[in-house]
């Protein structure tokens, strides 16, 4: 399988050039680009990408933004900083970030393909098979308690899947822009499928809790009943992803909850959304402090007051609060509640 | 004072940086700005608060306390949170250092 390496920078001589550069490697993996962070979360929802090589500041979203967005969504994709803005502050955060390699511009483009190389050799340092069903090999999976991380390719589609395994049990899936349960489904469904095993897992959350044997049966099943429903048109996935739904502007609270859960989604660090007017005084101030610089009307807040929890406040007729952690995607809520 | 600076006003769509005591009084602006006394009156309502990211229709104020007081970045719509956070943490320890001995308001050109 030809891996895929998302490289990221906002200036595109030197996407042109890496390109270029990389291309003598094109046996091993393929390049794809993006010209910012907005541009690669598109290419990483829609592509299998197994590395991802970025800039740093990069308009939009930058590269440490990315980082974050990458550990929290594709904790398995390995990442490699490049930059031309290079101090060791920024390497720290880097690295701390959950990056796997730093490199300040300039640099050899063979060193990079080097590392590329290296870190794509881990995706299959377990072993690869082709032509096996998943469901049976998974089975194998939990039976022998394997830590791994299992990518597939479905061959009459080329669709592609992540499946992670803790000591044999299954922790989540991915395909498809579909996750946990219903992306194990849909996975479950291939028969002939090409599969590489990384001996390791880096996934940690638990999004999936019934028990292989379950799922595996109940994809079978599924399989099964649409394959007698002759006649009639097949739906495209076995799990269809729900309907997008309508925002019912009812209370502040709810409609909070709504655009969060339609813009952000879960699992971003928010842990609750509630009114609570005791923050009227703080935004009164904030309102004549926006007056003061022509700054327009206040949208929306974000405070730390070195609690457990940090409040991203939303003004209105009350003031309603959303409590986070102190790690959450909070560009990304912000983003949400203040459009 | 300027110097320190340098960094964060360079940055993609920061309008300016102001510095103030943990009362509200301001030490050093960059650009000179007008600043009326809604700021002080602010500052001094910002209690136990560490941080601020406050994004309004037009423009964006980000707030940090200091060990002497709060660093208040003025904003566009465009500019990257993250690469600024970055940065502030990067100016903090060396507002610290400047800080040591000599008292932190010798250092800043007062602005009015």
């Amino acid at each position: 399988m030809v891996k895929k390496v998302l490289i990221v920078d906002d200036d595109r001589d030197m996407l042109v050039s890496l390109k270029e550069g990389l291309l003598k490697y094109d046996e091993t993996f393929s390049i794809v680009t993006a010209e910012d962070g907005l541009g690669a979360v598109e290419q990483l929802r829609d592509s299998s990408i197994s590395l991802v090589v970025t800039d740093l500041k990069m308009p939009r979203m930058d590269g440490f933004s990315l980082l974050s967005h990458i550990m929290e969504y594709y904790p398995e994709i390995p990442v490699i900083i490049i930059t031309g803005y290079s101090t060791m502050e920024m390497e720290r955060l880097a690295r701390n970030g959950g990056a796997i390699g730093y490199i300040a511009k300039p640099f050899m483009i063979d060193d990079l393909a080097k590392r590329i190389i290296t870190y794509l050799r881990k995706e299959a340092d377990g072993g690869t098979l082709h032509s096996v069903s998943s469901g049976i090999f998974l089975q194998l999976m939990e039976m022998e308690e394997k830590t791994c991380t299992v990518r597939l390719v479905e061959k009459s589609s080329g669709k592609h899947g992540i499946l992670f395994f803790l000591d044999g049990q299954l922790l989540d899936a991915r395909c498809n822009g579909l996750r946990g349960e219903a992306a194990a489904y849909e996975i479950f469904s291939w028969d002939d499928v090409s599969l590489n095993i990384q001996n390791s897992c880096v996934q940690k959350e638990r999004r999936i809790h019934r028990d292989l044997q379950a799922i595996l049966l109940d994809a079978m099943r599924l399989k099964d009943e649409l394959k007698r429903m002759s006649g009639k048109p097949a739906p495209s996935k076995i799990s269809p992803a729900p309907a997008e739904e309508k925002i019912e502007w009812t209370n502040p609270v709810e409609r909070v909850k709504q655009v969060l859960k339609r813009e952000v989604g879960e699992g971003y660090g928010i842990e609750d959304v509630y009114e609570d007017n005791s923050w009227e005084g703080f935004v009164k101030g904030v309102r004549r402090l926006g007056a003061a610089f022509n700054a327009g009307e206040f949208k929306v807040g974000y405070v730390d007051r070195g609690e457990s929890s940090d409040f991203i406040l939303i003004p209105g007729e009350s003031v309603t609060i959303v409590a986070v952690t102190p790690k959450c995607a909070r560009d990304r809520i912000m983003e949400a509640l203040s459009d | 004072m300027k110097e320190i600076f340098s960094d964060i006003s360079a940055l993609e769509d920061v309008h300016g940086v102001v510095v103030t005591s943990l009362e509200g009084e301001i030490l050093f602006t960059e650009p000179s700005l007008e600043i009326d006394r809604s700021l002080p009156l602010f500052i001094r309502g910002l209690g136990t608060i560490r941080e601020a990211d406050l994004i309004f229709e037009k423009s964006r104020v980000y707030v940090r306390r200091t060990d002497t007081g709060y660093l208040m970045i003025l904003l566009g719509l465009f500019c990257s949170g993250a690469m600024l956070r970055l940065h502030v943490d990067m100016v903090l320890p060396l507002l610290k250092d400047r800080g040591k001995g000599k008292g932190l308001r010798s250092l800043f050109r007062r602005n009015k």
